[in-house]
């Protein structure tokens, strides 16, 4: 007997030194953070796109004022969101952001949508190009949401299930993150999109 | 003890089935058989043969990886989606430069999608990528001439990404990752299983009753490190054998474990293992352009 549980606990404690996370958690903790950056910096790259397009659609079709002018407010209100790595750790800014993000992606879809009214507008060669660029970023976007959404379930795996919320949270103090909805996932999924 | 432990561990299970994310797709990412993957048979043989050494010699001189991928259909699938999957799949380009390019065409929907790896969005951009398709691909497609367009696409491509990188040495720094993370394990399993061998040969009683009280809490965790705990235990053993001098102390090196696998991550694919064509290891994050003739 005596050799034999020696052996399995000598095994058993090896166990030990995995079986708490500690590694595992922090890796997934810097994963998230990582990939909430490429969210945020896919929504940037969008809103930097939005003027331009903007001043292009307006050349064209001035008197769409209502449209135009409801891009360049949900622009503002998107930008006008200050994010920063805490907003991980606050359903409420989470949701707010996500909101934001979500009214500039319905106030982008109407804009494209008028296009389809103006052949000029829709045979512009910088119109086109801007088109190409904002349906990119709107597939980055949605591959960076993706992204975020898989690290994100496995660090709050790792979060909730035994042992290791032990180790998450009396050592290291880190609580469930809040996910893009799967509702909201589907309206992004989907660009605006144009026949030409 | 048991009972305490029993309901999260089904929980366990449960959440595990919950959170997986969904895997289910309809369409099946098809194997990378070469540079060229037609399964619509929409390219001559000669042509397929011609574009695939071209693409061959790009990638010695470069590094880039770019294939090809013409479909009958895409069975419903959002054309964007179903490229994104192949192509993290196939992990086209090399693991930290992700260098590959992936145009995939679709015959019934008309559709076609130039798919960019992360590390060539910079320059082949969502710009330049719509461009090609816009005035190199869909003029021939329109007239009919599949494989003409295909010819002129990547033509375009490769003359766009050429220059970008230059061909990487071979893909050692894959297995030095891999090892060093064996290696961690392996250095903590060799110092527990020391340990382990000293009580063993010498028989400490009060190291015993201590490990005795850890053992309740370690129980819970031992399945799912399992590799590091074979080496924990292989140590052991051989340690237990060695100082009591009981049968031949036999002695493994580190390249034993080299297979090791951890649990997050694993390795990618190393390329030209067999003179086939398989991809790098390299990532895709959405760039690139749609189209449709």
């Amino acid at each position: 007997m005596g050799r034999v549980y020696m052996i399995v606990l000598g095994v058993l404690m090896t166990g030990g030194l995995w079986g708490c996370g500690y590694n595992d958690l922090q890796g997934l903790d810097e994963d998230t953070k990582a990939a909430w950056s490429e969210v945020v910096n896919q929504y940037q790259r969008r809103a930097d796109l939005i003027p331009n397009l903007v001043a292009t659609v307006k050349g064209y079709a001035a008197h769409e004022k209502e449209t135009l002018e409801g891009v360049v407010q949900a622009r503002a209100h998107a930008t006008g969101i200050q994010v920063t790595p805490e907003m991980l750790k606050d359903p409420a800014a989470f949701e707010q952001f996500q909101k934001a993000q979500a009214g500039l992606t319905s106030a982008l879809g109407r804009l494209i949508a008028i296009a389809e009214n103006y052949p000029n507008l829709k045979a512009d060669q910088n119109f086109r190009d801007l088109q190409s660029q904002l349906e990119g970023t709107e597939n980055r976007i949605t591959v960076a949401r993706k992204r975020y959404i898989d690290r994100v379930a496995e660090y709050n795996k790792m979060v909730r299930y035994f042992p290791t919320n032990l180790t998450a949270k009396f050592i290291l103090h880190l609580d469930e993150r809040p996910n893009f909805s799967v509702a909201d996932e589907k309206a992004v999924a989907k660009p605006p999109e144009v026949k030409f | 003890m048991s009972r305490v432990w029993r309901q999260p561990a089904r929980l366990v299970v449960f959440l595990g089935f919950l959170l997986n994310p969904l895997l289910l797709s309809a369409l099946e990412v098809p194997p990378l058989t070469g540079r060229i993957v037609d399964l619509a048979g929409a390219l001559p043989a000669h042509d397929s043969e011609q574009l695939s050494a071209r693409l061959e010699a790009h990638e010695q001189q470069t590094g880039n990886q770019v294939a090809v991928l013409i479909l009958p259909s895409l069975e419903g699938e959002p054309v964007e989606e179903y490229s994104h999957r192949v192509a993290t799949t196939w992990r086209l380009g090399r693991k930290g430069t992700d260098n590959g390019v992936l145009l995939l065409i679709a015959l019934k929907e008309r559709k076609l999608r130039i798919e960019v790896g992360y590390g060539l969005e910079g320059t082949l951009t969502d710009l330049r990528s719509a461009h090609i398709i816009r005035n190199e691909i869909v003029p021939r497609f329109k007239a009919g001439d599949i494989p003409a367009g295909v010819r002129a696409g990547t033509d375009a491509i490769v003359r766009t990404i050429e220059g970008t990188y230059q061909a990487a040495e071979s893909p050692t720094r894959d297995r030095q990752l891999l090892q060093s993370s064996a290696f961690q394990y392996v250095i903590i399993g060799i110092f527990v299983g020391f340990l382990a061998g000293l009580v063993l040969s010498q028989g400490l009683r009060r190291a015993r009753a201590l490990l005795g009280a850890v053992l309740t809490f370690m129980v819970a965790q031992a399945a799912s490190i399992l590799w590091g705990v074979a080496a924990a235990g292989l140590t052991a053993v051989l340690l237990w054998m060695a100082l009591s001098a009981k049968g031949p102390g036999r002695r493994r090196g580190f390249d034993d474990w080299t297979w090791y696998r951890s649990s997050r991550g694993g390795w990618s694919g190393g390329s030209f293992d067999h003179g086939g064509f398989s991809g790098g290891g390299g990532d895709f994050g959405g760039g690139g352009a749609s189209g449709d003739w």
